[in-house]
């Protein structure tokens, strides 16, 4: 059996592989290979067994055939997987060489083992291409795109997409019908509109094989998105033209009139794709300004509606990618607003891995087709392609940017250019619309493919491969990694008002004005629809600050060190937060007690821990740091009794919902004491109390929790009512009158002894 | 309307705004019948009044701050120059006009001018520093009101906390430069007037 031959090769192989990552990758290799080997021959076993004699109750048996086609695509998936993290182990390969290329050699050797063993490799079908794998790289792609880059520069890459689409198509084509008519090369057959179309699949820039490589090269924010979105907005003029030039290539001719259909085709399919995007986008809003019971299930209403939008694009052969892009950036802000923040990192990772499971099998079965499908060389025409792509792209790109520059205020250099012309790279689109080829409307179609599967290797190869190396040589500006500062947002909204206000001092309608009438459209009208409760009405400063504070509340948890706050002020705010705290020197009765109560506590904690199933899933982290605040501040209530002779304090204010999550963030205002010219919260003791050092150093331990916790505003309490006992928290009823109520000592307070073991327990709680 | 324009403004002027600020010779006259059109009164000035009238000015939140650069230091009227050099400030940097000769002085709308003009919209004390209570200020008219003091009282801090460097709470020029180096500011501060 041939299965039985591999496996004594690959323990041959073994003493050859010190590796243990190659010795990983071959098992895993073989694994694939194996089933579609062995399959063939259980199928005919299980069907001679059930016919003729009884024979004994099978205790284990094999039956393959009934998990088949599940179990390949796992096959397939795991191999991809593990394709991807056998490269990462490997560290200088993936320095030089580009994932894409080796997983499209990984394909070619895959499918070179399937057609040893025999059988026929798999070739990546259409269907499945454009159905299950590009969606989730596309939604990714527009999910996550830079707004503000992207519409700062629509006008250059509308004109790329567009008019260079169209320029590369017509070029490539014609010069290949041109060449064709050359007598001698046997291509005759090839006539105008059959090269035309060619001409049209091979022009189009593949956002798959951009994203892929440019995502490794971290070239700078303006050209990403240039050569980015110019990759994805073509696709309509791609749809389109291949359409026009399939239905007529069997008539044979294109009269004026199916230009001017083509030309309206165009607008519709491309505007119909956004207003569909856009309609599934809002939905998808409104939808999750419910979800506020459910959170769970938010991220499910992402994944769906956007696949929505998607497969009723292409119903109606409208463009299915410009479809998915608007979903994607419409729906984005709204929901970030209502779903919860696990829900946005769920979302985040599903993404990123759908996205990424799929670009690595695009490429393994890129490898594999190439290895299976029909092919038909001509050197003339490969060559010939090959070298009119080149040239089109350089020339259309030169073209068009003169023509832009004229327009821009920030010019594209020469180095822009050539970096948008190099990364003009044709990938698996290309491949599976030329697979999708009628073969008896065009009898070339094997020809084309051959052509196109070359210029996809070259692309993707030798223009993967020496990007980096180029943008290393050019000294062309790499991707900012720092983050925006608190700093560059303020002064970057404060510059957008600005502009526009001398933009409407000029009377210029620009791009401001715009922006700055559909920003005020929105927060009228819009957010109120889409957005759940109070958010609606919070402005994005405020949403960004919150975002900042938060993330880097997490970031502190994560390092787990000191909080470092260079003047205690406005830092951390979440509830996760445990400042490290230095203990007090006890003396050994004090650490009886202490063990004593730890007991205790720790019993008591094992009944208070819930059950976790995703019907109890926890809550906001806004909802939760607020209820845990509410346990603080009655900790805090109990603790500040204690000491209330000795604390400068100010009064909390009844606060709204929004102030009351604002407190949650830095509350300084809090601890403004005019006392000390720093910002530690100062503690005024009066010396003329009998009070021990040890309960003085412990008044600075507990007192730093609360500043740090930052919820805790501790509240003057009256001598008179200092006695009173209330556990209950109630919000409402400090009056703003006890401010700034300076207390010096009245009343000495509770004797020494009592209140440290007070002190002790509200401290270990 | 464009012939009128250019019968009022005299050639000899348009020589000197062009020399100042820069703009092309279409731009200037361009500029000038927007000038005219603002200038109600017909005496060659502008007023705040006329500023105000701006309907979408009006509902900026830097509104009055705008329209306070464009006159100069205690007067009510702006002549045409003077309108002509604030905006020329947010012409866009050409490509040649960055390999000056460093003995001319710098153009208007040079990166440190661009940059010198916003500081001076935050300094309404002109102390060469944005102190907390001015940077509340701008952050208290973009936020609107629904915002309690307190927040933005700790998003100020956080602001020049970050960015303060000598320590005095508040921010320097220098400072706000550093800030923004890795902004864009000769694109976003620039608009592009139409040739």
């Amino acid at each position: 059996m041939p299965v039985r031959d591999f496996l004594r090769t690959s323990s041959k192989l073994s003493p050859f592989q010190p590796r243990y990552e190659h010795l990983l990758l071959l098992v895993c290799v073989l694994g694939t290979v194996l089933p579609l080997g062995v399959d063939c021959n259980t199928s005919a076993d299980n069907h001679q067994n059930n016919g003729t004699q009884k024979k004994s109750f099978p205790v284990l048996s094999f039956d393959y055939l009934h998990v088949r086609l599940p179990f390949e695509i796992a096959l397939w998936i795991l191999l991809a997987s593990l394709m991807k993290l056998g490269f990462h182990l490997i560290p200088r390969l993936s320095n030089i060489v580009p994932e894409s290329c080796l997983l499209i050699v990984v394909g070619l050797l895959v499918g070179g083992l399937i057609k040893v063993v025999g059988e026929a490799p798999p070739v990546l079908d259409s269907k499945v291409f454009f159905l299950c794998l590009l969606p989730p790289i596309i939604l990714d792609a527009g999910y996550f795109l830079p707004i503000r880059a992207f519409s700062e520069n629509t006008g250059t890459i509308l004109m790329f997409a567009v008019i260079g689409t169209l320029w590369n198509s017509f070029f490539m084509g014609g010069m290949l019908y041109a060449v064709c008519q050359i007598p001698g090369t046997g291509l005759e057959n090839v006539g105008l509109l059959p090269s035309l179309l060619f001409g049209s699949i091979i022009s189009a820039v593949d956002p798959v094989a951009v994203l892929a490589v440019f995502e490794e090269i971290h070239i700078n924010e303006l050209l990403h998105i240039l050569v980015f979105g110019e990759s994805l907005l073509n696709d309509a003029v791609t749809v389109v033209l291949y359409h026009l030039f399939e239905e007529y290539a069997g008539v044979g001719s294109v009269t004026f009139m199916d230009v001017l259909l083509g030309v309206i085709c165009f607008l519709v399919v491309s505007l119909g794709g956004v207003f569909m995007g856009i309609l599934y986008g809002l939905i998808a809003a409104f939808t999750s300004r419910f979800t506020s019971h459910t959170r769970v299930i938010e991220p499910l209403f992402v994944f769906l509606y956007s696949y929505m939008a998607y497969l009723s694009a292409e119903v109606f052969h409208l463009s299915g990618i410009m479809a998915l892009i608007a979903c994607g950036v419409v729906m984005r802000p709204y929901v970030e607003a209502n779903i919860s923040h696990k829900s946005h990192t769920t979302i985040k990772y599903f993404m990123k891995m759908w996205s990424s499971v799929s670009e690595t099998l695009i490429f393994i079965f890129l490898g594999v087709s190439t290895v299976a499908g029909p092919h038909q060389w001509n050197w003339i025409f490969v060559g010939c392609t090959l070298l009119f792509c080149l040239v089109s792209r350089v020339l259309g790109v030169i073209g068009l940017t003169s023509i832009i520059n004229k327009f821009r205020i920030v010019k594209l250099t020469t180095k822009d250019q050539f970096i948008i012309a190099y990364g003009g790279l044709r990938g698996a689109i290309a491949f599976s619309l030329g697979f999708l080829l009628d073969k008896g409307h065009f009898p070339m179609r094997d020809m084309f493919l051959t052509a196109i599967i070359t210029v996809i290797f070259f692309t993707v190869f030798v223009q993967g491969m020496t990007i980096r190396p180029l943008v290393e040589l050019l000294a062309v500006k790499k991707k900012q990694e720092t983050k925006r500062s608190i700093n560059e947002e303020i002064h970057t909204q404060f510059l957008d008002h600005l502009l526009t206000g001398i933009e409407d001092v000029c009377g210029h309608y620009g791009h401001h004005h715009w922006k700055d009438k559909l920003s005020r459209f929105n927060k009228k009208y819009i957010k109120k629809c889409l957005i759940a409760g109070e958010r609606s009405k919070e402005p994005q400063l405020i949403a960004f600050y919150h975002k900042m504070e938060m993330k880097q509340a997490i970031e502190l948890v994560e390092s787990g060190g000191i909080p470092k706050i260079p003047s205690a002020v406005s830092t951390v705010s979440m509830q996760n937060i445990k400042p490290k705290r230095a203990l007090p020197q006890l003396s050994k009765g004090k650490e009886e007690e202490i063990r004593n109560i730890l007991r205790s506590n720790l019993q008591r904690t094992r009944q208070r821990l819930r059950s976790y199933n995703r019907h109890t899933l926890m809550a906001d982290p806004y909802e939760d740091a607020w209820n845990q605040m509410l346990i603080r501040r009655q900790k805090a209530r109990q603790l500040e009794k204690r000491m209330t002779n000795y604390l400068t304090v100010p009064a909390n204010h009844p606060d709204s919902p929004t102030m009351m999550r604002s407190r949650l963030s830095s509350d300084p205002q809090g601890y403004s004491l005019k006392l000390n010219s720093g910002n530690v919260p100062a503690i005024v003791v009066d010396p003329a109390t009998p009070q021990s050092p040890e309960s003085m150093k412990l008044l600075d331990e507990s007192s730093k929790p609360g500043e740090e916790d930052q919820g805790i505003v501790m509240r003057a309490k009256l001598p008179e009512s200092s006695r009173t006992d209330d556990n209950v928290f109630t919000p409402g009823e400090d009056s703003p009158k006890e401010q700034r109520l300076i207390r010096c000592l009245s009343d000495p307070g509770p004797p020494p002894e009592e209140e440290k073991d007070d002190e002790y327990q509200a401290f270990l709680n | 309307m464009g012939s009128r324009a250019s019968t009022l403004l005299r050639d000899e002027e348009i020589e000197e705004i062009k020399k100042e600020t820069g703009f092309s010779h279409s731009q200037i006259t361009r500029l000038y019948s927007r000038f005219t059109s603002l200038d109600k009164g017909e005496n060659g000035t502008l007023c705040r009044e006329d500023f105000q009238r701006i309907p979408e000015l009006a509902i900026n939140p830097l509104g009055d701050r705008i329209i306070n650069t464009f006159f100069p230091e205690g007067e009510d009227q702006v002549n045409f120059r003077g309108f002509m050099r604030t905006l020329a400030h947010f012409r866009p940097i050409d490509d040649h006009e960055k390999n000056k000769d460093p003995n001319v002085s710098e153009p208007l709308n040079s990166r440190n001018n661009k940059l010198l003009f916003a500081f001076r919209l935050y300094d309404l004390d002109k102390d060469d520093k944005i102190s907390r209570d001015e940077l509340l200020q701008v952050l208290r008219m973009m936020v609107g009101v629904n915002i309690s003091d307190d927040q933005l009282g700790s998003i100020a801090d956080r602001t020049i906390q970050e960015a303060d460097q000598d320590g005095d709470s508040s921010i320097s020029f220098t400072e706000f430069i550093k800030v923004l180096e890795k902004v864009d500011v000769e694109q976003k501060m620039s608009i592009r007037f139409l040739h």
